[in-house]
């Protein structure tokens, strides 16, 4: 007789389980078989099949006895041999990524644990003829939310995510950025907002003081798609945006310095403060619209439309060899002319169904690759996804000025993916 | 996903005969199911298993956490370290992904090694092959007296030493191995950056000696 030698494949709480033992018998001349054991952990033996099944309650290295009886019993032995087996049941990682501490208000840099907004930008009525005759135009609306990670929630760890939007109702220009703190910073979580509010700070009295020169530069090139004429664009968006970006860097080094100057027993860089940045600027003009961004680390930005179907990404994502490997706002070769120079992009397009951008924690889950990012089929995945397209049914209405888009979008913020559970941000205009 | 590969390379020579290979088998469940009730590392800890003794074998391949069992070994033959450690490069090469425009790459490897002798193969020569493989914290442990920090100290900065080659001691040692991982998949989970040296990792207990 060789030795019983057996091993039951590890199981999983709420998962069911089932492992036959026909053969096993037949191999090693088993009679008769049971277990003890079993009952306690939610599973069955059934003598008839010679099976063990059921659905697991109870995580844990259990040890379980197999009593049995072999076919050629010898003289002496007792009616039932046993032997211990240990039998591995896992815990389901949803229960365990379930437990959520509010991150405790007294921190430096406190910030809420989610956040969201709305800004409706109302149909314009345009009267003509001496107000006889009027147009109706329906305006696209800027959504954004922004909602703290599984993995910080279960330590009790701050949001580092942040995110800002503005619409200039007199010129008409949409600004809109998210930012994402590194979580190896201790400050990010303030990098990330300081970043975000100084985009919308400059990008406002830089669109007022530079936007006839940057609309005639658009108008010109919607005409002639030139190399000299792309420059003039290229030029003035680069004042705003790489000015917004370059800006930003200088408030959180300005930061730096006052942290450092409150707190001299502590030891602050800016690199504590390390942030990613995307900004887009907007408007829609008579011959369609003009999206420039800058962009730098991870995450995404995108302009995409469902139908007739156009996508363009504006700009690449950072990324290195292995993973985690990405660029920060707050690295001095960054901050550089040419650099800020070559992450700024633009497109002008008929129309789109959403421009969208979104942090790592997004991205990663939904886009996986920085190759899959310039997929069209797998915007076309996630923006049905928003829709609805999803396993616990949440839904985005994207229909004009919904004020409850906010709302309905933070609570998508929280779909499950495995491994993934990093602060997301995304914001949406539509 | 990315995963976090975690290899453990454990001597299984004629040296370990006895309580310390009974005691290295436990440390392996023990941190097995300790890792288990983390939420991180259950999702994204992928754990394999190289023992060398006249030779080095990779007993368990790359396995994701949930599906992990450990096999049994036995203690015999000789200590053919860098057989070990060339076979851990070729493993590394093999199973770690690297990141690509079509692949998420994985995290930085971690790796513990565990010996209690001193090697009797030429180990430079893997020596020098491991080091051309990119790695997260690498963690060589001397298990008693036997052991040659000396060439421990050439592969990693990390090198700590138990006293005593007992169940307790060993047994420490993988709970503090465990703890490492779980700091590990927090971290690369929480901030997306991997674990650098010693002063990252959680304290070692006292039956850990970090050798200096």
């Amino acid at each position: 007789m060789s030795a019983i030698n057996i091993n039951f494949p590890n199981g999983k709480v709420n998962q069911e389980y089932s492992i036959e033992l026909k053969s096993v018998a037949e191999q090693f001349g088993i009679a008769e078989l049971n277990f003890e054991g079993l009952e306690d952990l939610g599973l069955q033996y059934d003598e008839d099949e010679q099976q063990i099944t059921g659905v697991p309650s109870l995580a844990g290295d259990h040890q379980i006895v197999m009593k049995y009886q072999l076919k050629d019993k010898q003289d002496g032995q007792p009616e039932f041999l046993s032997k211990e087996i240990t039998l591995i049941i896992n815990p389901d990682p949803k229960e365990l990524w379930k437990k959520s501490i509010p991150t405790p208000e007294n921190i430096a840099y406190y910030k809420p644990d989610s956040n969201k907004e709305f800004v409706k930008v109302e149909t314009k009525i345009t009267k003509k003829m001496l107000g006889l005759k009027q147009t109706k135009e329906a305006r696209k609306d800027l959504v954004a939310a922004s909602q703290r990670g599984r993995s910080h929630a279960i330590e009790g760890k701050p949001r580092d995510d942040d995110f800002a939007l503005f619409f200039d109702e007199a010129s008409e220009w949409y600004v809109m950025t998210v930012a994402d703190g590194a979580g190896s910073a201790k400050y990010s979580r303030k990098g990330s907002e300081i970043a975000c509010q100084t985009v919308i700070e400059v990008c406002k009295e830089q669109i007022a003081a530079k936007r006839a020169i940057l609309e005639k530069a658009i108008r010109v090139l919607s005409k002639e798609q030139t190399q000299e004429n792309r420059n003039a664009v290229g030029k003035t968006l680069y004042e705003i945006v790489g000015g917004a970006a370059f800006k930003a860097y200088k408030n959180i080094d300005a930061e730096v310095s006052k942290r450092a100057g409150e707190n001299e027993q502590e030891a602050v860089a800016i690199k504590d403060y390390s942030t990613t940045l995307l900004i887009a600027i907007c408007k829609k003009f008579d011959f369609g619209w003009f999206i420039g961004g800058f962009w730098v680390g991870d995450g995404g930005m995108g302009i995409y439309r469902k139908e007739p179907e156009y996508l363009k990404i504006l700009g690449e994502p950072d990324g290195g060899e292995y993973a985690g490997q990405t660029r920060f706002l707050t690295m001095s070769e960054i901050m550089q002319a040419e650099e800020i120079y070559r992450r700024v992009r633009f497109d002008i397009v008929p129309d789109f169904t959403a421009l969208i951008l979104m942090t790592d924690g997004i991205t990663d889950p939904k886009f996986e690759t920085d190759a899959n990012l310039n997929r069209i089929e797998k915007w076309h995945q996630l923006w049905r996804d928003l829709e609805g397209e999803n396993e616990d049914r949440l839904k985005v209405d994207f229909t004009d000025d919904n004020e409850q888009a906010a709302d309905q979008l933070l609570q998508w913020l929280d779909f499950w993916s495995k491994g993934n559970h990093d602060d997301r941000t995304i914001a949406i205009l539509f | 996903m990315r995963r976090l590969p975690v290899y453990l390379v454990l001597d299984t020579s004629g040296s370990m005969t006895g309580e310390p290979i009974e005691a290295v088998k436990n440390g392996v469940q023990v941190l097995v199911s300790t890792l288990r009730q983390d939420p991180y590392a259950l999702e994204t800890a992928f754990l394999s298993v190289i023992t060398f003794d006249s030779s080095a074998k990779q007993i368990v391949p790359l396995t994701e956490l949930s599906l992990f069992q450990m096999p049994n070994i036995d203690a015999t033959g000789t200590t053919a370290f860098g057989d070990a450690l060339q076979l851990l490069a070729e493993k590394i090469d093999s199973e770690v992904a690297k990141s690509t425009t079509e692949v998420k790459g994985d995290w930085k490897p971690l790796v513990f090694i565990m010996t209690d002798g001193a090697p009797t193969d030429n180990w430079q020569k893997g020596l020098a092959e491991f080091q051309k493989r990119k790695t997260g914290i690498v963690v060589a442990c001397g298990a008693g007296t036997g052991a040659d920090t000396n060439v421990l100290k050439q592969i990693t900065e990390v090198v700590v030493q138990l006293d005593t080659a007992d169940s307790g001691t060993i047994k420490a040692f993988f709970k503090w191995v465990s703890a490492s991982v779980s700091t590990g998949s927090q971290k690369v989970e929480a901030s997306g950056v991997d674990v650098g040296g010693l002063s990252e990792l959680p304290p070692p207990p006292p039956e850990v000696n970090i050798v200096v």
